[in-house]
């Protein structure tokens, strides 16, 4: 009984199908869709958003969720548009953003092992913590930098390919890295499949549920930097929504809420569809409204497949 | 007649649990049920119960002829069953649990009228002269009055037939008199009582009728005047010598590993042996008398309240399996599924994971990492097409045991613990697995192997300790044990 392993029965492989014939529908109906300029759009707009999923990625195979990067990115981009201001310099501002970022995350991590609580929960709670911080030291006022710190969000090499979403590849580039080739990947897949089996196999689950923490704040901190260079200003509400935006993708992308599976390719092209699909409907001038809509289904139908698909595996 | 099971036989993937077996209850009647562990005596009573359908056999109940039960036709048919872990209400009172789902209204509906059912329950307990307030919180019972309540609740169904399962496990001395004396009374109102124990005293004190299985098939059903205690033990053993494997003796050598007075509090009591390089250290005992327990406080999964572990004469400190695993540890557990397998994961994954915690930088080397686990694979002859592709649920049960053993092999450790290392394996990978463990003495390992199956606990030990209430009780060397002494020591006769 050889099996053929084909790219068909991977999911990232229809997902790439689906965003080619909405592309082609699309640019159809509406030829500027394919113009370079909107093209870069689109790039541009899947950048924070990949990131954020990166790391949702690594957290959701180990079993773990973060919900509060969300806020996590508001409170950390308030951090660097308030010291940016105050004229401290851009790489101390972004190590201080960077590092605030990775201290929530990890200060999550912490808690979930504390009080042995699941990390869904605990980021449920830090929500309203960071947010409530960031509220506190902008005192509600909006952080404007403009014309300031553009570098980022504005670059593209031969003026075609943004920088962002180059920073966005290589975030992606490192967790498919860490997944594949590092033992801390394979403890991320051993402790979301069965955590009470890697303890037996004598691995510590809390130093590695830290580990993952920390990476997934090192690349939220790394998002709110993107953010805040592409808006050019901050306020606590700055990345609320992403939370869910970055677990709908990975859903998309196949990796089950089950942990103990998933690939970053599915991430990439679930990130990838999100952002065409706001595009697409932007295009043809859907009301804004329905795109929530959208993505919402299209969930809804992702886990509808792989429910499906599963089950043919069964039988 | 009140019950019969007629031919019954249940299998599971290639294991026989039951073969042909016929059972009765009459009338009144107290008919025992004895075997050892996995003898079918539960999967027996769950046929009964509508648990399980049988693959092959006929129920008959109240005069019908079934094929198959469901649980709630068996309940309404007048069968109960007396769990170890009864299913009460914790936080509702002895009568609320009698009456539930059967509450009786007060004037308003949907109003309990809790007095009545009260007053209904006190003469219900009393008739069974069993001394219980019918307004004390189940949670604050003991298990042996948890027990006995399920008893009236069986009456207050009007059930005729009362499965007893291993009933006075946790009982006292007195708790035990209380429940056979509940057992008389039952027999009097001419109800029929299935009593399923290890305690062979009680079934002679109680019993009418014994039926003795073993492996899965009946060894015949005696009137209790026509047996002695010897009688039924040697039917309960007494296996077929193609069951015995030869093992390959090993000359043993140092003491490698020494446990010095292991307790932890209610589960493993003052627990001390040693094990020399290239012996296997065989843990016999009933289920429940310790045995995975005491492999686990070895192995650091669970705390020890005291006691210390020393390896080669050095003491190790053993807090967590990741201790146990640095001063090499191995342990291959019972329960494969949840224990020990990442299902959704490749072979290859699941073979090297303790290796590449162990000797591998944290990037790792995939082309070398494939070529050892392809060695592996080739060693333990493990039936696979693709090791990074195929996940280990989609193996079979023989071969996913061997892939875990693979992962400990790779490991490279001292100390191997077996526990059931060939439950729920076919009859080629059994001997496969023998096999590997004879190497591994070879190699100077030593080897501690839980097992409930007599033929394996025998054949493979090089000693034989029995566990028995939490205590190491008989330390057997190989050549002085007989499956029948073994199983009078398992019981504590």
């Amino acid at each position: 009984m050889r099996r053929t392993v084909s790219i068909f029965r991977e999911q990232w492989f229809f997902l790439l199908i689906v965003e080619v014939a909405l592309a082609v529908v699309t640019g159809l109906i509406n030829p500027r869709f394919f113009g370079l300029n909107n093209i870069e759009n689109i790039l541009e707009q899947v950048s924070v958003l990949g990131l954020v999923a990166s790391g949702a990625t690594l957290l959701m195979i180990s079993g773990n969720f973060d919900i509060s990067v969300g806020a996590n990115i508001g409170m950390s981009a308030c951090v660097m548009a308030i010291m940016i201001k105050a004229g401290y310099g851009y790489v101390p501002s972004v190590a201080a953003g960077i590092s605030v970022a990775t201290f929530n995350a990890f200060f999550v991590g912490v808690c979930s092992i504390l009080f042995k609580a699941p990390s869904f929960i605990i980021s449920l709670a830090c929500i309203g913590i960071f947010r409530g911080i960031a509220l506190a030291f902008t005192k509600g006022v909006l952080q404007l930098i403009y014309g300031n710190f553009e570098f980022l969000g504005t670059k593209r090499f031969f003026n075609i390919i943004p920088l962002m979403f180059i920073i966005s590849l290589a975030g992606f580039l490192i967790v498919h890295f860490i997944l594949k080739y590092t033992k801390v990947g394979r403890r991320a897949f051993a402790i979301g499949s069965n955590a009470q089996a890697t303890y037996l196999a004598g691995i510590p689950i809390n130093l590695n549920k830290l580990i993952f923490f920390i990476i997934n704040g090192l690349l939220v901190g790394i998002a709110a930097t993107l953010l805040l260079s592409r808006i050019g200003a901050a306020q606590p509400s700055t990345g609320s929504g992403i939370e869910l935006q970055a677990i709908g993708a990975v859903v998309i992308g196949g990796t089950p809420m089950t942990g103990g599976r998933g690939k970053i390719i599915g991430t990439f092209f679930g990130v990838l569809l999100t952002g065409i699909i706001s595009n697409a409907l932007n295009m043809l001038q859907v009301n804004p409204y329905f795109q929530d809509v959208a993505i919402g289904a299209l969930i809804i139908v992702s886990l509808a497949v792989s429910a499906f698909s599963q089950r043919g595996q069964r039988a | 007649m009140l019950a019969s099971i007629r031919n019954a036989t249940k299998i599971y993937g290639q294991h026989k649990a039951l073969n042909d077996v016929t059972f009765e209850l009459a009338e009144g009647e107290v008919h025992c049920l004895v075997g050892e562990n996995g003898a079918g005596k539960s999967t027996l009573m769950k046929i009964l119960s509508g648990a399980i359908t049988p693959d092959a056999g006929t129920i008959v109940l109240g005069g019908t002829e079934y094929r198959g039960l469901t649980p709630r036709q068996a309940i309404e048919l007048g069968v109960a069953t007396v769990y170890q872990e009864p299913e009460l209400i914790e936080s509702l009172t002895v009568a609320d649990n009698i009456y539930l789902g059967d509450e009786k209204s007060a004037a308003f509906p949907l109003v309990v009228d809790t007095r009545t059912q009260n007053a209904r329950a006190r003469n219900l307990v009393r008739s069974l002269q069993f001394n219980l307030n019918e307004e004390a919180l189940v949670e604050d019972l003991s298990s042996a009055q948890k027990q006995m309540l399920q008893i009236v609740k069986a009456r207050y169904r009007e059930s005729k037939i009362i499965i007893m399962d291993e009933p006075t496990s946790s009982f006292g001395l007195e708790e035990t008199n209380a429940l056979m004396n509940l057992i008389r009374i039952l027999k009097a109102k001419g109800i029929g009582v299935i009593y399923i124990s290890h305690f062979l005293e009680q079934i002679f004190e109680i019993g009418d009728r014994i039926t003795i299985l073993k492996d899965g098939e009946s060894m015949g059903t005696f009137p209790r005047s026509d047996v002695d205690m010897d009688t039924v033990i040697r039917k309960m053993v007494g296996r077929d010598a193609s069951l015995f494997y030869a093992k390959e003796d090993v000359t043993p050598g140092p003491v490698q590993l020494e446990l010095r007075r292991l307790s932890r509090r209610g589960v493993v009591e003052d627990v001390s042996f040693e094990v020399r390089a290239g012996e296997i250290f065989g843990l016999g005992g009933l289920v429940g008398s310790g045995r995975s327990e005491l492999v686990n406080l070895i192995f650091g999964a669970d705390r020890r309240d005291s006691g210390e572990i020393l390896i080669r004469g050095r003491p190790v400190r053993i807090r967590n399996p990741y201790d146990a695993v640095e001063a090499g540890m191995c342990l291959i557990t019972e329960d494969r599924k949840k224990l020990a397998m990442f299902t959704p994961r490749s072979v290859a994954e699941n073979i090297s994971i303790v290796h590449n915690e162990r000797y591998e930088p944290p990037v790792l080397n995939l082309a070398s990492e494939r070529r050892r686990v392809r060695d592996m694979v080739r060693r333990l002859s493990i039936a696979v097409t693709d090791q990074d592709e195929q996940t280990i649920a989609e193996l079979s049960g023989g071969n996913q045991q061997k892939a875990v053993i693979g992962r400990w092999l790779l490991s490279d450790g001292l100390i191997y613990i077996f526990d059931e290392p060939t439950k729920g394996v076919d009859v080629g990978a059994r001997a496969e697995i023998f096999r590997i463990m004879v190497e591994l003495a070879k190699a100077g390992k030593s080897i501690i192997m839980v097992s409930s199956d007599m033929p394996e606990l025998i054949s493979m030990s090089d000693r034989i300790g029995v566990m028995r209430g939490g205590r190491l009780t008989h330390v057997l060397g190989r050549r002085e044990v007989t499956e029948e002494t073994l199983i009078k020591y398992f019981i504590g006769l």
